[in-house]
């Protein structure tokens, strides 16, 4: 009887598992194949090979890139050096100073993360719509998961490996590169590719800062709009035509694939930092 | 109060009158102890007395810990190692340490071995192999290691991982070597090897150990110190401590009675 009971309990519970699990792809499926449905009839070559002038994503995808690149660049190094400083060299009040503003910095709203970049850097610095602006914009966005990522992932690892470190004499920068780093490497690895994501799918603060453009993107920093992907899904989707309609679904598509390819560098990325960690000490 | 000591023989390390405190908690109450050059010094004593945290003064571990207060001296052939004129990475390497659970570094098996000596630029250029491979027969990892030297260490069993860390120890050369329960995470036949090794290294090493096992002491140490609520009770030679302790209380612990 209570046996009877406990296998009952076993499959309601293993039941409401599998509805939750249900619950959390079916939606992510069903947006997926409402895009690829929608998409469809303009999915094709001419997506690469031409702009966005001649209902193509050629200068969109470039952008979107270099946009992801430079925040890469920016906010990667100095959310990775920060969340070093936090984890290992910061005296605790200090340490909590700075965990309020970056903690404040990640409260802020996008678009008015945007507008005030927007009345900074193009306005007053008279930049114009300009990838630089919209760069540092995303960036003021992804820094906060990339220090506190990094923090986290470092602070993870198990003391005795520093005190092994410590111990043998090593200076404190030594015994961060060769024994505290490299377990906290697919932490930080993947708290980029969350930055990154995040920062893909953005749309608010690159209306405001940089702008729109049908041309490819070019290098320069200053002045020039950029067009980008999450752009043509919000413009497209307000104009009249089907074939607008088409390119607005298949930007989604593009920007959930470009997504999956983040996620698969980070999955290498975290792979080879981990080489020698396959199990850590606890 | 002061514990009795052994003043036969060269003191290669002293504690003397040690005061330790983690913010308001008092860890060690005035520790003095002795330990003689190139002889084998068991720490012993019930759980939280401050063995680990005294092992730990040895070679300035505490010294980042936030909040931590050290009063007293501990010399290092007669020089106070927490004088301001210290190199702390060399006395470090000096006194070399061995933690209670395999702590290899994430790196390659050799990069784990060679990594100290390179750093504190021991050997040089052209024998880094050779040396490298002479620790590893040291401490009976060679034969384990010769082919996967570029490979991961978390592969090998725990004790070949405690075994690994022990050679990267030595690679350095240090004086005085600390082992902090080194084996109590191991199986017995990687005990029997660590033990083994300390035996070993008599003569030519001074050594501290804290364990919790008595066997354990009795068999691998010259001098036992017995440590109650942070003081050094009573300091003797391994074999006299054994027979019969002079003080009440390291009685009473041996015969596991609370003291």
């Amino acid at each position: 009887m209570a046996r009877r009971a406990r296998g009952l309990s076993d499959r309601i519970f293993w039941g409401l598992c599998a509805l939750a699990l249900a619950l959390v792809i079916l939606p992510a499926l069903a947006i997926i194949g409402s895009l690829l449905a929608q998409a469809w009839p303009a999915l094709g070559g001419q997506l690469f090979t031409s702009t966005t002038a001649a209902h193509g994503l050629q200068n969109a995808i470039l952008g979107s890139l270099l946009i992801v690149l430079g925040v890469l660049l920016v906010a990667g190094p100095i959310g990775i050096l920060g969340g070093i400083y936090l984890a290992e060299f910061a005296h605790p009040r200090r340490g909590s100073l700075i965990r309020l503003g970056y903690e404040t910095l990640a409260g802020i709203p996008s678009i008015v993360v945007g507008f005030v970049a927007y009345l900074v850097l193009d306005i007053e610095f008279h930049w114009g719509f300009s990838l630089l602006a919209g760069i540092l914009a995303l960036s003021a966005i992804a820094l906060p998961y990339v220090v506190k990522t990094t923090e986290v992932a470092l602070l993870q690892v198990p003391t005795t490996l520093r005190d092994g470190a410590v111990a043998l004499g090593l200076s404190r920068l030594t015994a961060l590169r060769k024994a505290v780093l490299p377990p906290a490497l697919p932490g930080i690895a993947s708290g980029l590719v969350v930055a990154m994501a995040i920062c893909v799918g953005e749309t608010a603060p690159l209306l405001y800062t940089v702008g729109f453009s049908d041309a490819n993107p070019t290098l320069s920093l200053f002045r020039h709009p950029v067009g980008y992907l999450t752009y043509v899904v919000y413009n497209n989707t307000i104009l009249p035509s089907n074939l607008d309609h088409q390119i607005a679904a298949a930007a989604g598509v593009v920007l959930i694939v470009l997504l999956l390819i983040l996620i698969g560098i980070g999955r290498l990325v975290s792979r080879w930092a981990a080489r020698y960690s396959a199990s850590l000490p606890t | 109060m002061r514990a009795p000591l052994d003043q036969s023989g060269d003191v290669k390390m002293s504690v003397d009158d040690l005061f330790l405190g983690f913010g308001r908690r008092q860890v060690l109450h005035g520790v003095s102890a002795h330990f003689p050059k190139g002889q084998v010094t068991a720490l012993i004593g019930p759980t939280g007395c401050g063995k680990t945290t005294l092992l730990r003064c040895l070679n300035r571990l505490h010294d980042s810990r936030p909040g931590v207060r050290i009063d007293g001296r501990v010399l290092l052939n007669g020089e106070d190692i927490y004088h301001r004129s210290t190199d702390v990475r060399e006395l470090r390497r000096r006194v070399g340490m061995l933690f209670q659970r395999p702590n290899p570094f994430p790196q390659s098996i050799r990069e784990n071995v060679t990594l100290g000596a390179r750093i504190h630029g021991l050997w040089a250029r052209g024998e880094t192999e050779s040396r490298a491979e002479a620790v590893l027969r040291d401490v009976g990892l060679w034969d384990a290691v010769r082919d996967r030297l570029s490979g991961t260490p978390f592969m090998l069993s725990g004790g070949q991982q405690q075994l690994l860390c022990l050679a990267r120890a030595l690679a350095v050369e240090p004086e005085v070597l600390l082992l902090d329960e080194p084996t109590s995470s191991l199986d017995p036949h990687s005990t029997a090897r660590i033990e083994e090794l300390i035996d070993s290294l008599k003569g030519r090493m001074t050594v501290v150990f804290v364990t919790h096992n008595l066997q354990q002491a009795e068999r691998r140490a010259d001098q036992v110190v017995f440590m109650l609520d942070g003081e050094a009770v009573e300091a003797a030679p391994a074999r006299q401590f054994f027979a019969g302790p002079t003080d009440a209380r390291s009685q009473a612990y041996l015969e596991g009675r609370p003291a």
